[in-house]
């Protein structure tokens, strides 16, 4: 592993009580130095690959139009009935390697996905694979709520009428209750199932469609950013549910907040400038990181 | 390992406090302990009076950095590095003011004894000397953020409690040969256990300072030479 | 402590330019709202105080005698027989009863314009009904004739000249005596809105402008709405971006919105006309062309509604794993919908009030049959106006005034309709 040589076992000497100038030259060229030999890094630092993944992504380059790449050869494992918090300053390419799992990217015009991503072994970007099929089995939820303005009945129960899980009244009725009661929304509202999912609170509203999501019971859910829409109380119910909800689904989500990282997921990946830069258990990144980019990040340091 | 480069300069500021308090509190345990054996020796009780005195402002400085460490906590939410160094502080300090309260003991010994017999004040010399080189290399690694130093300065904490060792069996001896010896052999053997303990308290820093650079819990995992391999 | 005061000083110094600049924005501002208004109040009153006499018209009672004789047919008579009676003779007769002693021949012609040309038709229409009166006394209203109907709205001064008039002194005298016997009476003008056009004033009529305006406006909205939705959705959600064929369109979009509407009508004359032989002067060919000045109305105004649709709202149908064609029709179009619809309101409102093309393609002509359906010639409201406006005659004024009226009425109910459709569908998200 080239990249040993850039972890974060390295000292200085005890800082002086004033940082000079010369210091702080120092960092940045080594940080220059860093993301240069992060381009010829084969893989990232960490344990990004796993035995028998859910996700088997390797080599993914992301590119917009103008020939803007994105991402740049992300090798990354994501496993079964884990969650996987990706984080990393804006316009890293988290929420654009995200976007990749589930194909989101096809909406957006002239964006071109390369490399090998395979769900369960199968190339989710072979010819044959369907992007409808692929949403169906990787749901998502997105950052700001956005139910239909439809009842939340509906907003549920869309999800298995489209794809046509079941045309029996009564089983689409069980679908819906049962997708509510998972995300934790079916007592605040079964007296009102017929009412707009728009009037509900934001907490409620990303719950909904947490519960439209798990409704055609996706084996992964892709969440960008659920929380940052939320208050703290709302947020604590969606992380508390999120935990719950790893039972049955693989989770990958993306945030800014890197206590919601530390807090809900049990692996976490860095991204940096388009790289992943790390990916390591969640205990680690949080206490131990073993690159000095992730390092500065998570502390808040200038990058 | 570096401090500084945080987005917030408050928060640079706050943690570099903080790391200064705790090493100003290292030297002054280090010129405690000094002064304190210093007062055995010589059997100078008003320096030992002095010493006991001073524990106060080592309970002190610990307080503060307590307190400034549960606010870096409570506001910053400290990760990775600053974590580590925050949580090293808040241990060593503990250690760090058991040791003043073991250089405490040390001097009111000083000043309740009349005098040592000469072998035992040599031995007990030599244990001191160990010891306060001991302290002073574990302060100088915890500045320098030394881990490597602080490695085999742990390690030395073996060579102390062989001397300690040596010593208390001596002292035995002592006692046995001549049992009117034994109220002052006592007050050597608690001055040499409170000096024992001062090593085990610096070992312990050391292991700290080793967390703190390279985030690897040390503690009860390899004493290296101690025999058995209990883990690795 | 200085500087502060100092800068408190400048901030205050800056604050009285800055109100004086609002202030003075303000008052401009609420100067050309008040400036359009006025123009507004002025054009609505005239039209108003034209218009509003043509909606009532005068009638004048007469008393006939159905006689066989003067008939020529008896009440057994055919239905054909009895269509072709002479009605003149009878209602001649009338007026000769009423006024006797008119025996100068230009007094006579005079005596017969007094009523208008309709009472015949009225009596004809009352026989065929109803036979059996044939042989009896009958007292009936009839229209008088436009000129008189003029005279008794007031828009005929007695203290002219004799000369100037075209009114009388003779004919004043007989007026004069029907009013003083209370047979002339002033009532609500219905033959306006259930006939045809005329060259009689009295008996012109806007319903076949209405119907020919009701059937374009039908073969406008059939085609330039699903058509337009469809380009738009096309446009908005399918076509790929920043391909310049894409973008050409778009161009030229915009462009049509721009062509003078003339241009049209030059084009449905040579395009639909001449080429496809589509009868000219029907609303067929009429409503095709208003379909071309509507569509770039329609479609612009729908790419705007569909491109407010939150982006939102797509990714998460499009995350639910709908297709594009069910994300659009599940989610964007409807809530794009009001939009749409207001947009294809105005275009439809903008196509009701269009003449010059339909000038081009023959709906000039004179309609009095009122149409049947969109391949019937026919005339439209404006093109009604027009032509009514051009017209010499005193009365004629006023139904131009009153046709502006209704072809108003209905461009208000549209636009209304547009707010009430997006107050109905509008939905929060």
């Amino acid at each position: 592993m080239n990249t040993l040589a850039l972890t974060n076992n390295t000292m200085t000497f005890p800082t002086s009580k004033d940082p000079s100038a010369a210091n702080s030259k120092d960092q940045a060229v080594d940080i220059q130095t860093i993301v240069e030999e992060l381009k010829h890094a084969t893989q990232p630092v960490g344990v990004p690959f796993l035995d028998d993944p859910k996700f088997y992504t390797r080599d993914v380059d992301v590119f917009y139009t103008g020939a803007k790449q994105a991402i740049f050869g992300v090798d990354l494992d994501i496993g079964k009935n884990e969650v996987i918090a990706m984080i990393g300053p804006s316009g890293c390419g988290k929420s654009t390697f995200l976007r990749c799992l589930n194909r989101m990217n096809d909406t957006i015009d002239g964006c071109k996905v390369t490399g090998q991503l395979l769900l369960d072994g199968e190339d989710i970007y072979a010819k044959e694979q369907d992007p409808v099929l692929l949403r169906a089995r990787v749901g998502m939820v997105f950052q700001k709520p956005n139910p239909f303005p439809k009842s939340i009945y509906d907003n549920v129960a869309y999800g298995p009428r489209i794809h046509g899980l079941t045309t029996n009244r009564s089983e689409l009725d069980d679908i819906v209750e049962d997708s509510l009661k998972k995300a934790g929304l079916f007592n605040e509202v079964k007296d009102r199932l017929q009412a707009p999912g728009t009037g509900l609170s934001g907490g409620q509203q990303q719950r909904l469609c947490i519960a439209r999501a798990i409704a055609v019971s996706p084996e992964v859910i892709l969440m960008d950013e659920p929380t940052s829409a939320l208050d703290p109380i709302a947020t604590a119910t969606i992380e508390e549910l999120i935990d719950e909800l790893r039972q049955s689904f693989t989770i990958c989500i993306v945030t800014h907040s890197m206590q919601q990282a530390a807090r809900i997921s049990q692996r976490t990946a860095y991204f940096h400038l388009g790289y992943l830069v790390e990916v390591n258990k969640t205990n680690t990144v949080f206490t131990n990181p073993e690159h000095r980019l992730t390092e500065n990040y998570i502390t808040g340091r200038f990058g | 390992m570096d401090i500084g480069q945080h987005t917030s300069h408050q928060y640079n500021q706050e943690l570099e406090n903080v790391r200064n308090q705790s090493l100003q509190m290292g030297g002054l345990v280090e010129e405690q302990l000094g002064k304190a054996l210093r007062a055995l020796m010589e059997n100078d009780s008003q320096l030992g009076e002095e010493v006991a005195y001073s524990d106060y402002r080592v309970n002190r400085l610990e307080v503060e950095i307590d307190e400034a460490c549960t606010q870096i906590i409570a506001r910053r939410q400290p990760a990775a590095g600053d974590l580590r160094l925050v949580i090293s502080i808040i241990k060593s300090v503990t250690d760090l003011e058991r040791i003043g309260d073991e250089a405490e003991k040390i001097a009111r010994h000083a000043i309740s004894t009349e005098g040592l017999s000469t072998s035992l004040h040599t031995a007990l010399r030599h244990l001191g000397d160990h010891v306060r080189e001991m302290l002073r290399r574990t302060l100088d690694a915890m500045a320098r953020m030394d881990a490597e130093t602080a490695r085999q300065i742990a390690e030395s904490d073996l060579q102390i409690d062989a001397e300690f060792d040596v010593l208390s069996r001596q002292l035995l001896t002592h006692m046995m040969e001549d049992p009117r010896t034994i109220r002052d052999s006592l007050n050597v053997l608690w001055c040499a256990r409170s000096l024992e303990r001062i090593g085990d308290h610096s070992k312990n820093i050391c292991e700290y300072v080793i967390y703190l650079v390279e985030g690897k819990d040390v503690r009860h995992t390899n004493r290296p030479k101690a025999g058995a391999d209990v883990s690795s | 402590m200085m500087q502060m005061s100092n800068k408190t000083e400048l901030v205050r110094a800056s604050l009285a330019k800055r109100y004086a600049r609002e202030k003075r924005f303000r008052f401009w501002g609420l100067a050309s709202i008040v400036l359009s208004l006025a123009f507004l109040a002025i054009l609505l009153s005239t039209i108003f105080m034209q218009g509003w006499p043509a909606f009532t018209q005068t009638y004048m009672q007469l008393d006939v005698s159905l006689s066989t004789e003067a008939l020529e047919v008896d009440a057994n008579a055919p239905a054909d027989k009895l269509r072709a009676a002479s009605y003149d003779t009878v209602v001649m007769n009338a007026l000769t009863t009423r006024f006797p002693g008119v025996t100068e021949r230009k007094q006579k012609m005079a005596l017969k314009k007094l009523v208008s040309s309709s009472a015949t038709y009225d009596l004809q229409k009352m026989v065929m009904t109803n036979p059996k009166l044939i042989g009896t006394q009958q007292s009936l209203w009839v229209m008088v004739d436009d000129d008189i109907d003029t005279y008794f709205k007031g828009n005929i001064d007695r203290t002219q000249p004799e000369a100037d008039r075209r009114i009388k002194d003779f004919q004043l005298v007989w007026l004069d005596d029907l009013e003083a016997k209370h047979e002339i009476e002033r009532r609500f003008n219905l033959p306006f809105f259930t006939s045809g056009d005329s060259r009689e004033p009295e008996q012109a009529g806007i319903l076949s402008a209405l119907m020919g305006s009701f059937y374009t406006m039908l073969v406008t909205m059939t085609l330039a709405f699903p058509i337009g939705v469809a380009a738009a959705i096309y446009l908005e959600e399918f076509a790929p971006k920043n391909n310049p064929l894409v973008d050409f369109i778009e161009v030229n979009i915009n462009n049509l919105a721009a062509v003078p509407s003339i241009v049209f009508g030059l084009l449905g004359l040579a395009v639909f006309i001449q080429f496809f032989g589509v009868p000219r002067s029907t609303p067929l060919v009429g409503g095709l062309v208003l379909t071309l000045i509507t569509l770039p109305t329609i479609i612009i105004a729908s790419r705007a509604a569909l491109k407010s649709v939150p982006p939102s709202i797509r990714q998460a149908a499009y995350g639910m794993g709908a297709s594009r064609v069910q994300t659009v029709f599940h989610h964007t179009l409807p809530l794009a919908m009001p939009g749409i619809l207001t947009g294809t309101i105005i275009g439809m409102a903008h196509a009701l009030g269009e003449t010059a093309p339909l000038l081009m393609i023959g709906m000039v002509a004179f309609i009095v049959d009122i149409p049947q359906g969109i391949t019937d010639p026919a005339a439209i409201l404006p093109v009604q106006i027009y032509l009514w406006s051009d017209s010499p005659e005193r009365a004629f004024t006023e139904k131009t005034s009153a046709a502006i009226i209704v072809l108003l009425f209905f461009l208000v109910m549209m636009n209304l309709l547009a707010v009430l459709l997006r107050k109905r569908f509008e939905r929060r998200w």
